[in-house]
């Protein structure tokens, strides 16, 4: 995710900023379709991502498409959700007929916010790029644009409803969105919305209620300006869970005083994330950088009204500062910590692993992979009900709480059956424990903790809840391991990725 | 060619027909029943009532076998002879609802007048022919089905959804209201018909008399107590020759392996995670954990089925090498979080300021409905599932679970506590209803600091609030009494 400096961009932004800003003033509705045939493209997505069960598989190919909007003059940025597990991408653009390679810069899915490159060499004319400056203001009409397949410029409309602080269906955390409401066509691939000529965001979801969901300005100026620094750090993320403080017996309970009528009550915290190294569980979070939070959690923010206090959190670049005042133990604190960030890996169990092949390793025809959210997801409809407990568990509890004893959760996936496991050919989804002895606290433990004991005959493998082990003959592994991988197709026995 | 079919012509007869057959419609008998089980979420209501029709027969000792999926949660029960009119009340003397039995007691003895009582045969042979009798769909009168024994294996009871014991498989139709006649052979009670499969065609099943005998040899000392097990999980891992020689199990041994003891069971201080278990009384185990029983193989438990709880097995095992023997007294051995449905008593509670406690039961998880084990609170499915390793707590007797809020203003902020399980109150471990009672009655505390699993923040409870709160919200709620955690009120 780090990147270099691209001074040229913020030039080009600036240039764009003078010409639109002349237009601002236009009365009545203003129709700028045919101004943005310049700014936006069509991008076809072809996905193919890793079978979980089987992850030495790429998965069917499917196609998708999507709309990028211009930042530069040959950079646009679209929702990551539109380029998650992308394989190629190319771009249309108005006026030009051949497909023009891209690929992708940056990924955020917290922030859902793609970069993408259009390949200067295929891009016959520069895009104009866009500044978004659109200003927030609650029931003003919103146009979206967008380009098809056919490179036909299309434009739609409806209403700023809300600002809200939500997380998409991969994000782990809640970043700040508009709400459009009576929207005129389904938007959810990126399309452009605009407040008269200014842009405002770009679209993330829409529902058969015919709204839809926008990634604000504010958020894409960020993931853009942290983008032209040296290093991209993202955005803060939420290191700690709370929970309404509305009961009177539960205030009575924490002693606190009369004039503390607000906060939440810190009911976890993690090892990781803002916050995780500052809060204790059963603090009150009475404020954020001076914004009081309500018994729900929320705050009153000057434009956009009550939003989650998240947005305090997560509408800040890791590395700023941010000050928790508390009630604890019976006092009030005032704290000053830094905002963190975590990359998706670090978590015990990661919330999404996209775009790269899941981390496995077999060996006897045991599947050991590391556990993801992603992975059980791949369980289909009602994947958290079909879980096995207790894997589940550490998704729903501990996910956000790595330690340095343990970074991963390893599973056995299941055993492709061979003479070398038989009699273990029923056991899956177990929780490793250890492998000949050794503690495993991440996939990179796997191969050495292989390597132990090489006085005895066995690798052996245990597992949490009092399974059965499984022993491997060693002698006899590697011309098992390679009948397993020659009879079931597998081209690659490992991959442990140095997350 | 020729020689060998007149024999065997001549053979048949005499083992088909035996010396008189019964007349069955003396001894078999229709039950009506009228049921009404208890809301488990609020357990001081009860359900609507329902009404159903099964079959039983009359056994030695002016008694009536049934299946005890007929007659539980009942509220009535009427016995019903074929071709007479009058309708003769009865009552439930002992109810297994482990082994899917019921013995009834009808008070009229006139009722027993010009009635016959059946004998039980041994296990049928594979492929024999046997008669069902019953009342299935109800109708008035007896009816026959035949067919052949199919298989005999050891399979899940479906009345308390959790025990195994062996099933006798059998083609002969078995329809809802068969349940509880007879299955018969040579003149003989083979089996009880009680279940089927919805999925599949021509396959029912009955419970055969091993079971049966198993049921009325309990009774004997006029108290049911059920089926007893050794408190162990074993793993059918030694056909893998490198668990075998890990494990120091000499290469021509097979065996079962043991991968946990229940705490509190009897084997707690005999066998450990490991020992391979090679025989057990006079029977060889073999890799899948099978025993040659009753002339062919079936599950090593069908051993510990012989027995009555108290008596013990003896089992071989090896452990490091060295081949032990031990004799492992037998007994109940239930998990924590009870796997079986329960039926007929009223189930315990504490309701203490609208708060409803019950005890965790797989009929409360049953409350979510058809897809329940999906359904229910993560929480609620990890203890169900895996509360055998999770708990290590000794003295636990049951996970206490918030049900129900009965609103009020003292418990306006509880709502989302509710399904969770109580860890503890002012510190003190819940391992029981009775502790939460004993808990509530302490009056001397502020505030009753409720904490539960999987939930970080307190629920906070004023307590002389509470006590006054605790009279207008039974009343206005129609709860009989606060706690009910023995077995009367």
């Amino acid at each position: 995710m780090k990147q270099t400096k691209n001074v040229k961009l913020l030039f080009s932004v600036l240039l764009f900023a003078a010409v639109v800003s002349s237009n601002a003033c236009a009365k009545g509705r203003i129709d700028m379709t045919e101004k943005m045939k310049d700014s936006i493209v069509y991008l076809q997505i072809s996905y193919c991502g890793y079978e979980q069960y089987q992850p030495w598989k790429n998965k069917d190919i499917t196609e998708g498409w999507g709309v990028g909007c211009a930042i530069g003059k040959r950079e646009v940025i679209t929702t990551a959700y539109n380029v998650a597990n992308a394989a190629v991408i190319k771009a249309k653009r108005f006026g030009q007929n051949e497909f023009i390679p891209a690929k992708i810069k940056i990924v955020d899915y917290e922030s859902n916010l793609a970069l993408i490159e259009l390949d200067p060499n295929a891009l016959k004319k520069a895009l104009v790029p866009l500044k978004f400056n659109a200003k927030y203001e609650k029931g003003i009409e919103v146009n979206f644009y967008w380009l098809s397949s056919t490179v036909q410029a299309y434009s739609g409309r409806g209403y700023l409803d809300r600002a809200t602080v939500d997380s998409s269906s991969i994000a782990s955390s809640r970043t700040l969105n508009f709400v459009a409401a009576n929207i005129s066509d389904l938007t959810g691939n990126g399309q452009l919305y605009c407040i008269g000529t200014e842009p405002l965001g770009i679209a993330c979801w829409s529902n058969s209620n015919k709204e839809a969901g926008i990634i604000p300005a504010e958020v894409i100026n960020r993931f853009i300006s942290d983008e032209n620094d040296d290093t991209y750090n993202g955005t803060g993320a939420v290191g700690f869970l709370t929970t309404r403080l509305l009961d009177p017996a539960l205030r009575k309970y924490l002693k606190l005083p009369q004039q503390i009528q607000n906060g939440v009550y810190v009911s976890d915290v993690y090892t990781i994330g803002t916050g995780s190294d500052v809060l204790k569980t059963g603090d009150v979070l009475v404020s954020i950088d001076g914004f009081e939070l309500n018994s729900y959690g929320r705050f009153i923010h000057p434009k956009y009204d009550a939003l989650f206090f998240d947005y305090l959190i997560t509408g800040k670049t890791a590395g700023e500062k941010i000050t928790f005042n508390l009630w604890r133990d019976g006092k009030s604190e005032k704290i000053e910590a830094l905002v963190k960030n975590f990359d998706v890996s670090q978590m015990l169990v990661p919330w999404y692993y996209l775009d790269s092949q899941p981390q496995y390793f077999i060996i006897g025809g045991c599947i050991l992979q590391k556990l993801t959210k992603t992975y059980l997801e791949a369980r289909g409809a009602d994947w958290a009900g079909k879980a096995e407990p207790h894997i589940y568990n550490y998704l729903l509890n501990e996910a956000f709480k790595p330690t340095e004893t343990r970074k991963a959760i390893i599973v056995l996936s299941y055993v492709l059956p061979g003479n070398i496991n038989l009699g273990y050919h029923g056991l899956s989804q177990l929780v490793i424990d250890n492998i000949n002895g050794m503690k495993i606290r991440s996939m990179k433990d796997i191969p050495v903790a292989l390597t132990l004991n090489p006085e005895t005959k066995y690798d052996v493998i245990e597992f949490e809840l009092d399974q059965p082990k499984i022993i491997l003959d060693r002698a006899t592994m590697q011309s098992a391991n390679l009948i397993i991988e020659k009879t079931y197709g597998i081209d690659k026995s490992a991959n442990i990725n140095s997350d | 060619m020729k020689k060998i079919l007149l024999v065997l012509t001549a053979l048949l007869p005499a083992g088909i027909c035996p010396a008189e057959p019964p007349d069955i419609s003396k001894s078999v008998v229709m039950i009506q029943t009228v049921k009404q089980g208890y809301d488990y979420t609020t357990p001081w209501k009860q359900k609507s009532t329902t009404a159903g029709v099964g079959s039983g027969f009359i056994i030695a000792g002016n008694r009536i076998l049934t299946n005890a999926h007929n007659i539980s949660d009942n509220r009535y029960i009427i016995i019903k002879k074929e071709n007479i009119a009058k309708k003769y009340p009865a009552n439930v003397e002992f109810i297994g609802h482990d082994c899917d039995l019921a013995v009834l007691k009808v008070y009229d003895e006139s009722f027993f007048d010009g009635t016959e009582s059946l004998d039980f045969g041994d296990l049928p042979k594979v492929n024999s022919t046997v008669s069902t009798y019953g009342f299935p769909l109800g109708g008035a009168h007896i009816s026959v089905t035949e067919g052949v024994i199919s298989r005999i294996q050891t399979d899940v009871y479906v009345h308390s959804g959790a025990d195994s014991h062996l099933v006798i498989q059998t083609d002969a139709a078995i329809n809802p209201g068969n349940s509880g006649g007879p299955v018969m052979q040579d003149g003989k009670v083979i089996g009880v018909a009680f279940q089927g499969v919805l999925a599949a065609e021509n396959i029912g099943y009955m419970i055969p008399t091993t079971v049966i005998k198993h049921f009325l040899q309990d009774v004997n000392d006029g108290r049911y107590d059920g089926f007893d097990s050794l408190g162990i999980t074993l793993f059918a891992g030694l056909h893998n020759d490198s668990y075998k020689d890990f494990l120091k199990i000499p290469a021509d041994t097979q065996g079962i392996v043991v991968i946990s003891v229940m705490l509190n069971s009897s084997a707690e201080t005999i066998l450990q995670k490991d020992d391979c278990i090679t025989r057990i009384d006079n029977y060889d185990i073999d890799n899948d954990g099978m025993i040659m029983i009753y002339g062919t193989k079936h599950h090593m438990s069908e051993a510990i089925e012989q027995k009555q709880i108290g008596q013990a097995v003896t089992l071989t095992y090896w452990r490091n090498g060295q081949k032990n023997t031990t004799e492992l007294p037998i007994q109940l051995n239930r998990p924590v979080f009870e796997y079986a449905r329960l039926y007929d008593d009223p189930p315990h509670y504490v309701c203490f300021a609208g708060l409803t406690f019950i005890s965790a039961s797989r009929n409360f998880l049953e409350t979510w409905g058809r897809d329940w084990i999906k359904d229910i609170p993560h929480i609620l499915r990890y203890l169900f599932s895996d509360s055998q390793q999770l708990n290590k707590d000794r003295l636990r007797k049951e996970y206490v679970i918030l049900s129900e809020i009965l609103p009020d203003e003292i418990n306006a902020y509880g709502d989302s506590f509710l399904n969770k399980p109580l860890e503890s109150i002012n510190d003190t471990p819940v391992r029981s209803l009775d502790d939460v009672k004993k808990a509530f009655e302490n009056k001397g505390a502020d505030f009753y600091i409720l904490k539960f699993m999987n939930s970080d923040s307190p629920l906070p409870i004023e307590a002389k609030k509470a006590h006054q709160r605790n009279e207008i919200i039974l009343e206005k709620y129609n709860v009989p009494t606060w706690a009910f955690t023995e077995d009367k009120i």
